[in-house]
């Protein structure tokens, strides 16, 4: 694909994301929370923005991504694309690529908004947090690349998203704080991408050497699950 | 490169633009096509018409190179649908039946993007103007008439300045005006040049538009020839008269 279909294909798809009313959602969505539960605790608290960074992730990954790729398929977009020159699998890696932009801008949006009038600790140790982010981000990218896979329209997509944001946001502590939560469903939660991705972002913001299980939880899920999903993806 | 469209056709000395020979596909069981072979010359207009479920769109889909035949040889712009499907796609232009494009993208922004996939794409302005789009050219495609729609798709269709466009179902969901006005339309990308494959299942556009025709029925080729041939082969004065005599059934439901 020459160049120039790569930076169109961008840029009109980049137009489609800022129409959707869902991108605007996985924006106010973890920053209304922060706000609203942050003004209550009090100045350096370490476990409010871990939660609403995995939300906005999770929000992305489960429920955007998976409808957009979904629907894509279910209207023939992917097969009128097969037609022309451009090879389908582009306009993924475009989606995939804009699909991350939009959880990185909401993350740097929820640091921001946190550091600057929740008072978190702007003391972090950057090259982990970037590590930790990219794992988590991957491993819940390949949960929605699943959905998107299976589900055999966008609304089906969107429905899948929905039954697993809440079960796996539970387990992750993203409903409660883990303090108030049970051991066991704690535990359970560690081993979940999501859970494994709060209690690492946690340990970023509360200073601590990054844990091995949690970075290991988010790199099986991320391989495990790619592949599962590029043996199940369908283009029709 | 000078090989890409040697296929000739021995009798009439024009070149083959496309080539099919023997091909068969079945689903599950079901034989779609049995035996189909047809050749379409440059610069005519091929129709292919046949009842619901006579393998219409399985043929066009693999002449698109979207399925592979289970046997038979397909030879399109003398290359191969499946293996040369990138090189192919330079010169093919297809509208194909329900497919949609995204609802909030506008009709100016899907013929620009459509013109860059191709490597000597038509202006995309002019295409978008012979078409009556300039007045929508903001419009959100979500928001388009089906009119409106297909002739959006038609225009996307022709946008990569193709030798070959497959057109299936063009005029479902047009008002009869609009038909006709598309009809004439079909005309003129011929007059341009453009070989055309049509399918339909409307007795009087293949009628008015179509050079030769094929007829499909469970699969299999009934007849190929001119329309008014293909009437007079069976006693026949209309068409649709022909049809019924071929298959034992009437095209339109």
């Amino acid at each position: 694909m020459s160049t120039s279909a790569t930076a169109q294909l961008t840029l009109v798809e980049s137009k489609l994301l800022s129409r959707e009313p869902g991108a605007l959602f996985t924006f106010v969505i973890p920053l209304f929370i922060l706000i609203v539960f942050g003004g209550s605790l009090g100045r350096g608290d370490a476990t409010l923005l871990p939660m609403t960074l995995a939300i906005s992730v999770a929000l992305v990954a489960l429920y955007l991504m998976p409808t957009t790729l979904a629907t894509y398929r279910e209207k023939g977009i992917l097969r009128r694309l097969s037609t022309t020159p451009v090879r389908p699998a582009s306009i993924l890696a475009v989606q995939l690529v804009l699909q991350f932009a939009v959880a990185v801008l909401s993350c740097g949006l929820l640091i921001a908004v946190a550091t600057v009038a929740l008072g978190a600790s702007a003391e972090v140790n950057a090259i982990v947090l970037i590590g930790v982010y990219a794992l988590g981000t991957l491993s819940m990218f390949a949960v929605g690349l699943v959905i998107a896979a299976v589900a055999p329209n966008g609304r089906a997509a969107n429905g899948i998203g929905v039954l697993l944001y809440f079960p796996l946001a539970y387990l992750a502590g993203l409903m409660l704080p883990v303090a108030l939560m049970p051991t066991t469903v704690v535990r359970i939660g560690e081993f979940t991408p999501l859970g494994a991705f709060r209690q690492a972002l946690q340990g970023v913001w509360s200073g601590e050497s990054p844990e091995l299980l949690p970075l290991c939880v988010m790199a099986a899920y991320a391989v495990v699950l790619s592949l599962v999903a590029a043996k199940l993806f369908r283009w029709e | 490169m000078a090989d890409e469209l040697t296929g000739c056709d021995a009798d009439a000395g024009v070149m083959a633009i496309i080539d099919v020979t023997g091909i068969t596909k079945s689903y599950a069981g079901r034989q779609a096509l049995a035996d189909v072979s047809i050749t379409v010359h440059a610069g005519e207009i091929f129709g292919v018409m046949g009842p619901n479920g006579a393998g219409k769109t399985t043929l066009v889909e693999i002449i698109e190179g979207l399925r592979a035949p289970d046997a038979g040889s397909v030879r399109v712009l003398g290359m191969d649908p499946r293996s040369d499907r990138r090189r192919l796609n330079e010169s093919l232009g297809v509208q194909l039946q329900n497919t949609q494009l995204p609802e909030n993208l506008k009709v100016w922004e899907s013929l620009s993007l459509y013109a860059s996939f191709y490597r000597a794409p038509a202006d995309w302005e002019n295409v978008m103007e012979t078409w009556g789009l300039t007045s929508l050219r903001g419009k959100r495609i979500g928001k388009l008439s089906g009119g409106q729609r297909q002739r959006l798709f038609i225009a996307l269709a022709l946008v990569g300045n193709p030798t070959l466009v497959v057109l299936d179902e063009l005029t479902t969901g047009l008002d009869p005006s609009a038909r006709r006005e598309t009809l004439s339309l079909v005309r003129r990308v011929r007059d341009g040049g453009v070989t055309v494959v049509l399918i339909s299942h409307f007795m009087d556009e293949i009628e008015a538009l179509c050079d030769r025709v094929v007829v499909l029925d469970e699969g299999r080729v009934v007849a190929i020839d001119t329309p008014a041939a293909l009437a007079q082969r069976v006693g026949e004065r209309t068409l649709d008269e022909a049809f019924e005599k071929l298959t034992g059934r009437l095209l339109e439901p």
